[in-house]
Formats: C-alpha cells, sequence, structure tokens
C-alpha cells in the first residue's frame, strides 16, 4: 500500500476539518484514508487529455433567476430554535479573541 | 372484526377500500400505527412515530370522504407514508441518523415531504439511515441499525434501510428514501421491494439534507410498480425552492400495462462478467433477460466502458460533497454542542469529533485531502472528466436501446458485521453508483429469492435522462412474471419477525 498520507498530514486535516482526534484515532484514520486513497489510483491511470470535466449533470442549466420578491421567513425564534446556546436573541459562543478579552 | 393489515395493502388497495367505505382513513392510521408498535419492535425501522401527525392528516381524508372530494386529494389520498429521516417535516426532529442532530427539530418542511402531505398521505414517521446517508447497510446509524425483515441478522441494505425495511415488513406501502450512490436501489434489492431513485432532477432537494449535492435524488420505496409511480406523480416537478428542478407533465401510473413487447432492452456484457458478482444474482438477471424476449422485447448488447472507473470517481466526488455540506455542523446555530470550552475551536473540534461518527468523520478528513492545493488536479478534476466519459457510454447506450438491464447489487443482504472494511463495504453499490455520475434514473425491482442465499434479488432498470417512465413500464412487466413484492414472510399474516 502507498502511504499517501502521513499521521502528521491526518492531524493537519484533522485541524483543518475541526475534528479533534485522539492519537490512536489519528493512527486508524492514516490507515483507513491510504486504503481509500489507494482504491481511487483508477482515476488517475485514465487518459484524459482533451476531455471536458462536467461538474453537474443538468449540464446546459446556466444561472436560475428569479424575481426578487419580500417573502415570509423564518422568525427570529424560529432561526435560534436550533442553537444549543442562545443569550438576547444571539448564538452564544466562547470567546474567540483570547480568554478574558472583552467582547 | 380483525384488524386489517393496512401497511400490507396496496395503496390502491386501501384507496379502493376508503371509497367503498369498507373502512376511514382514521382506521387506516390507527391500524398503521398499532401494527408499527408491533411490528417495528424486532426491525427498528422508524425512529419516530408521527401519531398526531397522522390522526390529522387521517381526519382531513375522512372529511373529504364525507364531502365527496376524496379523488380530488391527490395521487396519495388516505396511504401510510413513512419518510427517511434526512428529510424536514415540521413537528418532527430531522436527525439523519446522526448523535450531530439527535435533537434538531425540523424548521420547515422538505417539498418532497410537503407533496405528499399535499397529496393526501399520511405521515407515519421518520425512518432509519446510515448516518448522514454514509453507507450501504444502516449499521453507521448512531440510533442502532435497522433489521432485514427477510432475516434479521442480516443488514437491510443502505443508505435508506428503514425506507426500505418498513414497506418489506408490511408497515407502510409507500416511503420516502434518497439515493446518492445507490441508498435507495440496493437496500430496495436487500428487502425486496421497489424502489425508485429518478433522474437527477426530477424531484426536488429541498429540505433534505443534503450528502452529494450533485448526486442526491430522493424517490420512492413500496412492494408495487403502480403505488412507486402514484408516489412519483406526488413528488416529481419544478419546485423555485430547487433551481435544479425540472419541470415534469409525465403521468407515471399511465404507461405501466404497455408490456415490455417491441422494447429495446440493453444487457451490459462486463457487468455481468464482473468479479464478485455471485452466480445466484447472475444467473436471475439473464433468467430475467430471457423471459423479457420472451415478452417481446428485443436484447442487445451495450457497452459501458467507463463504468469501472465510477467507483473511483464517485469516492472522489461524494466525499469531495460531503466535506462541503458537512462543513455547516458548527455547534453554534444547530447540532451537538461540546459545551464548557474556553475558545471556540476547542468548542468546534470536540463538537464535530464527538457528533460525527466514524464514517461521516472518514469521508469529511478524504474530502478535504482530495480539494487540497495539488491533490485536486490529481483526484477531483479527473473524477470531473470521467463524469463526461461515463456520461457519454450511457448517451450512446441510449441511442441502441430504451431501457439497460443490470444488476443492483453484486450479492444478496449479507450478515451484520460481515463487511467491517471500508473499501470493501464500498463495493456493493458497484453497479449502481454509474448511474448517479451520469444523472439517469434507476430501479430495483424484485425478481424472486435467490435459490443458494433464499434472499430477495433485485433487478437494476436504467433509463436515460427523464425518461423514467420506461423503467417503469418495464418494471411492471417484469412484476407481471415474477409477481408482487411479498410483505416479508416473518412479517406476514400479522406476525412480527418470529
Amino acid at each position: 500500500m502507498t502511504q499517501h498520507l502521513t499521521e502528521s498530514d491526518v492531524r493537519g486535516i484533522a485541524e483543518y476539518t475541526r475534528i479533534g482526534l485522539s492519537a490512536e484515532e489519528v493512527g486508524r484514520m492514516t490507515v483507513d484514508l491510504n486504503a481509500i486513497i489507494d482504491s481511487l489510483a483508477p482515476i488517475t491511470e485514465y487518459d484524459l487529455e482533451g476531455v471536458e470535466p462536467t461538474f453537474h449533470p443538468i449540464g446546459d442549466l446556466s444561472n436560475v433567476m428569479r424575481d426578487d420578491e419580500v417573502r415570509e421567513s423564518f422568525s427570529q425564534e424560529t432561526a435560534l430554535g436550533n442553537a444549543p446556546k442562545q443569550q438576547d436573541g444571539c448564538f452564544l459562543i466562547p470567546s474567540i479573541l483570547g480568554e478574558g478579552g472583552d467582547c | 372484526m380483525a384488524q386489517q393489515p393496512f401497511g400490507a395493502m396496496s395503496a390502491a388497495q386501501i384507496q379502493a377500500g376508503l371509497k367503498a367505505k369498507e373502512f376511514s382513513a382514521a382506521e387506516v392510521a390507527r391500524g398503521a400505527l398499532d401494527r408499527i408498535a408491533v411490528a417495528d419492535e424486532p426491525v427498528h425501522s422508524f425512529l419516530e412515530v408521527t401519531e398526531e401527525l397522522a390522526l390529522e392528516a387521517a381526519a382531513r381524508v375522512d372529511d373529504a370522504l364525507v364531502a365527496g372530494t376524496f379523488d380530488e386529494l391527490g395521487p396519495l389520498a388516505g396511504v401510510p407514508v413513512g419518510f427517511k429521516d434526512n428529510m424536514n417535516l415540521v413537528g418532527t426532529r430531522t436527525t439523519c441518523s446522526s448523535r450531530m442532530l439527535a435533537d434538531y427539530a425540523s424548521p420547515y418542511t422538505a417539498t418532497c415531504v410537503q407533496r405528499c402531505l399535499d397529496a393526501g398521505a399520511l405521515p407515519m414517521g421518520k425512518l432509519n439511515m446510515d448516518e448522514f446517508a454514509f453507507g450501504s447497510s444502516t449499521e453507521t446509524s448512531a440510533f442502532g441499525p435497522t433489521r432485514n425483515p427477510w432475516d434479521l441478522g442480516r443488514v437491510p441494505g443502505g443508505s435508506s434501510g428503514g425506507s426500505a425495511a418498513a414497506v418489506a415488513a408490511g408497515l407502510v406501502p409507500v416511503t420516502l428514501g434518497s439515493d446518492t450512490g445507490g441508498s435507495i436501489r440496493q437496500p430496495a434489492s436487500f428487502c425486496g421491494v421497489v424502489g425508485i431513485k429518478p433522474t437527477y432532477g426530477l424531484v426536488s432537494r429541498y429540505g433534505v439534507v443534503a450528502f452529494g449535492s450533485s448526486l442526491d435524488q430522493v424517490g420512492p420505496f413500496s412492494r408495487t410498480v403502480a403505488d412507486a409511480a402514484l408516489a412519483m406523480n406526488a413528488i416529481a416537478g419544478r419546485d423555485p425552492l430547487d433551481c435544479t428542478s425540472q419541470p415534469n407533465d409525465v403521468d407515471f401510473a399511465a404507461a405501466l400495462d404497455e408490456g415490455a413487447q417491441g422494447m429495446r432492452v440493453g444487457i451490459v456484457p462486463e457487468f455481468l462478467e464482473a468479479p464478485g458478482l455471485t452466480p445466484e444474482v447472475r444467473e436471475r438477471i439473464e433468467e430475467v433477460a430471457a423471459k423479457l424476449e420472451a415478452e417481446g422485447a428485443t436484447l442487445v448488447d451495450v457497452h459501458l466502458p467507463n463504468a469501472k472507473a465510477a467507483m473511483s470517481a464517485y469516492y472522489v466526488l461524494g466525499p469531495c460533497e460531503a466535506f462541503s455540506n458537512l462543513a455547516r455542523f458548527d455547534s453554534v446555530r444547530y447540532g451537538y454542542c461540546d459545551s464548557g470550552h474556553k475558545d471556540l475551536n476547542a468548542q468546534y473540534e470536540a463538537s464535530r469529533a464527538t457528533g460525527f461518527g466514524e464514517e461521516a468523520r472518514r469521508r469529511i478528513m478524504l474530502g478535504s485531502y482530495l480539494l487540497s492545493a495539488g491533490v485536486y488536479e490529481r483526484y477531483y478534476y479527473p473524477a470531473q472528466q470521467v463524469r463526461t466519459l461515463i456520461t457519454q457510454d450511457y448517451a450512446r447506450a441510449f441511442e441502441q436501446v430504451d431501457c439497460i438491464l443490470a444488476p443492483v447489487s453484486p450479492r444478496t443482504a449479507f450478515e451484520f458485521g460481515e463487511i467491517g472494511d471500508p473499501t470493501e463495504m464500498y463495493l456493493s453499490d458497484m453497479f449502481t453508483i454509474s448511474i448517479n455520475i451520469a444523472g439517469n434514473g434507476g430501479m430495483s425491482v424484485p425478481v424472486g429469492i435467490g435459490r443458494d442465499t433464499g434472499l430477495p434479488i433485485g433487478a437494476q432498470l436504467v433509463a436515460p435522462a427523464f425518461q423514467d417512465r420506461a423503467m417503469m413500464r418495464l418494471a411492471a412487466a417484469i412484476e407481471r412474471l415474477y409477481g408482487e413484492a411479498p410483505v416479508a414472510p416473518g412479517f406476514a399474516d400479522g406476525k412480527a419477525g418470529e
């Protein structure tokens, strides 16, 4: 099996995707991802010179426009209804400017 | 009088009984609720049962029966319907079978669900699935797996395993699922029911939690092709809230009795020779082909030389789109929150690590890697080029044939835990994935039980884009040859899995 990713790479991806993994989970994920990436090899072995990509099955769809009409929308209460934490009609999060920051 | 097994009846039978005043819609709803309470215990297809919504909808149907306006209600009037739990329905949670969304209250109703309600359906509840639809067995559900009604020691397939099992166990006649790489067709095959993945764009995706936005499509499960057609009539068509959805003026229920006579049916030799295809499935598909020929269809060999790259293209495109779609779960606006952290990044990392299951974490991280600089050019861009080749393969095949006949899955339902390796699990979608890549319609129709395993086998029919009626016509012809899908034996005649 080719080593596409090291454990250090996987720790970097975990940080980027904001998924906190334990050391043991990083090890297992590294093995799994390398195996999956190995199985993707056929995609790298094709002669695709001059072949246009298809990014979407409805390829001839261009910008779909509509009139900009005011319609009924969520109430603030509904929009906040699933928030794990809220305060004064806002989403509540931990400090983002460092501990004890005035925000 | 003994309780009528409403869930085991077809939609057409229920509607005939309602019109003949043999029973009321309230009795249908109550009967289905009672049956779910008993018979779903060993299956675990429902995550939430919506008793109140079902009884309210039934009251509206009964009012229409009294007022003489029943025929105006719509194609699913009085029919109990269940919804995969990635579809929003106000008054229910929409969990995607994930701890991440365990408490998520639907803030609005998905268009496909709303159209069923508008068509007179009785909403019975929400159905189990692989977490975020990542899987082929329903084993990745955070709330425990669904069991196959044909053999409770086996998986129902996935990701729409709950939707397939509920129909196979005779709990409801119709359910909706979603299919990104085979997630309707494979569980339909494993559970011996009809399952349709419509052409991409035929059904609105609005309000369905996104997995792979260029691949996802909603479709129905049922035990008869006619019932699936009723559901298609209810859900298909343009929705201003999904700009990829397309108008539909086809009556899917109208084409069903035309038979196979005169149809050109494509056979893909490289599919039938694929390693891993079990003999009982291969021989059954060959038998179906021979029977269709005897019915007056013409068999034509067609080739899909690039379909062999579909699997790797899918496992590039799917995780990339999933990575993007699942970035929204931030533990702030909604979803699981691991609280008590002093800074936001720590909250994100803890919440996403705990909220997502293993397969979801794997796909998010894989997608992130594949879209990174230098890697994108090696995998993602070529995968989109391969998509062009696969689409062209199908276009060329459909110059010669009206429909393609193929296996759905290389084998019948497997046992729990039998497939532990992710890449081996991915192979169970080897015949279904290329259809999502190209965007065509595809469906599974039951063709009896396997001679070796004694478990249901499905035949896959594939239609040109927006010619879904052609595959449904052929499916109806096959249904006449093999019989309508029965309720799984352990759940027939009032049994509950014994």
